[in-house]
């Protein structure tokens, strides 16, 4: 993964990161990154990303599982019409148990895929330079761009502990 | 408020879980594996010998081993509860004890895949409980309870595990960037080239929501369908609408028991007393509570469904198990379910682990003699008064293998703890700078 020319502004504390976020996209940058140890809600709030959209994707994987499961259920009960206990060759109410099943089994894996897909592609179209500490304590802001002298300003000013170019 | 400060703290101490087995981890996995080995061979000899080495015989056709498959189903509930359901209620205590439940979903829903195989006698068939393709177009019966119970347990195995290795991620990261050699490789390979990202957190917020969405049906869903196993039958003690519910709030019961019991000496054991708190013990202990008036409840039910009305085989069934030859076992099951528990009202003993702990393997002993007297007894006492003199004993073999079970689920468990972190990093270091209970 090639690291892209920018600023790169290390926090120790959340809402500096936070502030540092909202203060450089009021400043007119962009393309503003970040990378944390945990999920904080206030950092990706003030990146104002789109939502995920994995949901199309996990829904049709849940409703294809539907079909799959009645599909399975009907085609393989009209294959071999075999009466047993005078139950209906076709009776919907326990194949609904199975289409659930392949419903939730089918939807939970296209979800992991999705994932693996939007996550390993997010990953490398906004890279964040690595550091190891960013998995342990401490919160990357990313600036990318030239120049980027103002960047540097309000990410010292908003109590970056370390501030760097990279090229 | 807002401070990373501790977020490394958390992350040594986790780590810190990770070195070498000390010698009561190490003495705990021989034992483990001895007892999962002594299990295997008392198996071999079933396939050597056939089921005539087991105590099955009419009409006790169902025993220990359909036994131990609900028991350890109903065990692996508490995982998908504490990590699912509590996350989308948003109960912080389960931010500290969920990776427990998790890993002890998987190894239980593996424990419990066992026994059908195992019961089938002849095991090398059991493939034949899938559906594929031949060239008789000779299917499964989708209709048959047994059929549903292998689409639920495997389907509840496979989110399970995803489940659980989705919520490793990032946690896998923090330790690949903390250590050197194997151990970096071994949590890279968990970590899928993790670096924390903003895309990376967004999409992963997400994912697990959806698959906490997809896993909370799977708690009520699962369970039912093993109580199906039973009450779509027509024998008395079995044939019953409470069952779905009963079963339900069983599995949790005693899974969340089973949680606390193993919480108690892993936080002592791996020193995780300032991340596991009495908080989180006494929190998980109230679920306890709460599942067991549940059960409780349900019991009191099925009888009073039986005496209401003219007198049924369901009320001489019912009766029978409370005062036939297995009466000591259903007063046992009535004493660790319904009485034992009720001490868990008490702060003072809520506040003790060795207490909970206590209280906890009794409800584990009284939620395996649940089955097993509903089992048993229904099928001892069904409708032909002929088979009633049948007394159902297991032999050394079926104890032999149920012993074998609960080593191999601790094997499992014990390499698992020292090899990935027990207590998601992630999630308690977000809990931490917010300032929440699970702060360290």
């Amino acid at each position: 993964m090639r690291p892209e020319a920018g600023v790169l502004g290390v926090f120790s504390n959340l809402a500096r990161g936070a502030q540092a976020i909202r203060a450089l996209r009021a400043a007119g940058h962009s393309d503003v990154r970040m990378a944390s140890p945990a999920p904080f809600p206030e950092l990706v709030e003030a990146l104002e990303r789109p939502r995920s959209r994995l949901d199309s994707a996990t829904l049709s994987g849940a409703l294809l599982g539907v079909l799959a499961g009645f599909a399975l259920c009907i085609g393989t009960a009209v294959a071999w019409p075999l009466v047993t206990g005078g139950k209906a060759i076709v009776s919907i109410p326990p194949f609904v148990i199975i289409a659930f099943e392949v419903s939730v089994l089918i939807g939970a894996s296209v979800n992991l895929v999705a994932l693996a897909v939007t996550a390993g592609r997010g990953r490398r179209r906004r890279a964040v330079p690595f550091d190891p500490r960013f998995s342990a304590d401490r919160i990357g802001v990313f600036v990318v761009g030239d120049g980027l002298g103002d960047a540097e300003t309000i990410l010292r000013e908003s109590g970056a502990e370390e501030v760097r170019r990279v090229a | 408020m807002s401070a990373l400060a501790s977020s490394r703290e958390i992350q040594e101490k986790v780590l810190a879980t990770q070195g070498r087995p000390g010698v009561v981890h190490t003495l705990l996995i021989i034992v483990a594996a001895g007892a999962a080995a002594f299990g295997a061979w008392c198996w071999s000899l079933q396939i050597r010998y056939g089921l005539q080495v087991s105590g099955l015989n009419r009409p006790v056709g169902w025993a220990i081993y359909i036994t131990n498959f609900v028991f350890w189903v109903g065990v692996a509930h508490s995982g998908t509860l504490i990590s699912a359901v509590l996350f989308l209620l948003r109960a912080k205590f389960r931010t500290a004890v969920y990776r427990v439940a998790e890993v002890m979903t998987v190894f239980g829903v593996m424990t419990a895949g066992l026994f059908p195989i195992i019961h089938l006698g002849r095991p090398w068939f059991a493939y034949w409980l899938f559906p594929y393709p031949n060239e008789r177009h000779l299917w499964v019966n989708f209709r048959s309870p047994l059929m549903w119970d292998v689409f639920a347990v495997s389907t509840y195995f496979i989110v399970s595990a995803i489940f659980l290795t989705v919520g490793i991620v990032p946690d896998a990261a923090a330790l690949r960037d903390a250590t050197d050699g194997w151990r970096r490789r071994f949590y890279g390979l968990f970590a899928f080239g993790w670096r924390g990202t903003d895309e990376e957190w967004r999409h992963y917020a997400r994912a697990y929501l959806y698959f906490a969405a997809f896993a909370t049906p799977l708690v009520f869903s699962v369970h039912s369908v093993v109580s199906w196993d039973f009450a779509v039958s027509v024998l008395p003690g079995w044939h019953s609408t409470i069952f779905p519910p009963y079963f339900v709030a069983g599995a949790i019961f005693s899974g969340v028991a089973l949680v606390v019991t193993l919480l108690v000496p892993l936080r002592r054991i791996l020193h995780l007393e300032s991340l596991i708190t009495p908080w989180h013990l006494d929190m998980t202990s109230r679920v306890v509570l709460l599942t067991s008036l549940v059960v409780t409840y349900s019991y009191i039910l099925e009888y009073v469904l039986a005496f209401h009305g003219p007198p049924s085989v369901e009320r001489s069934t019912l009766v029978y198990r409370a005062t036939g030859p297995y009466a000591p076992l259903f007063w046992t099951m009535v004493a660790c379910n319904c009485i034992f528990p009720l001490l868990l009202f008490l702060r003072q003993v809520r506040a003790r682990p060795a207490a909970l702990l206590a209280i906890c393997v009794l409800v584990n002993v009284g939620m395996w003699l649940e089955r097993f007297v509903i089992i048993v007894t229904s099928l001892s006492h069904d409708r032909i008064p002929f088979d009633w003199t049948g007394i159902y004993r297991p032999t050394f073999v079926e104890v032999g293998i149920t012993l074998g079970s609960l080593g191999w689920f601790f094997l499992w468990f014990l390499i698992f703890v020292r090899l990935l972190p027990v207590v998601s990093i992630s999630e308690m270091k977000e809990a931490s700078a917010h300032g929440g209970e699970d702060a360290a």
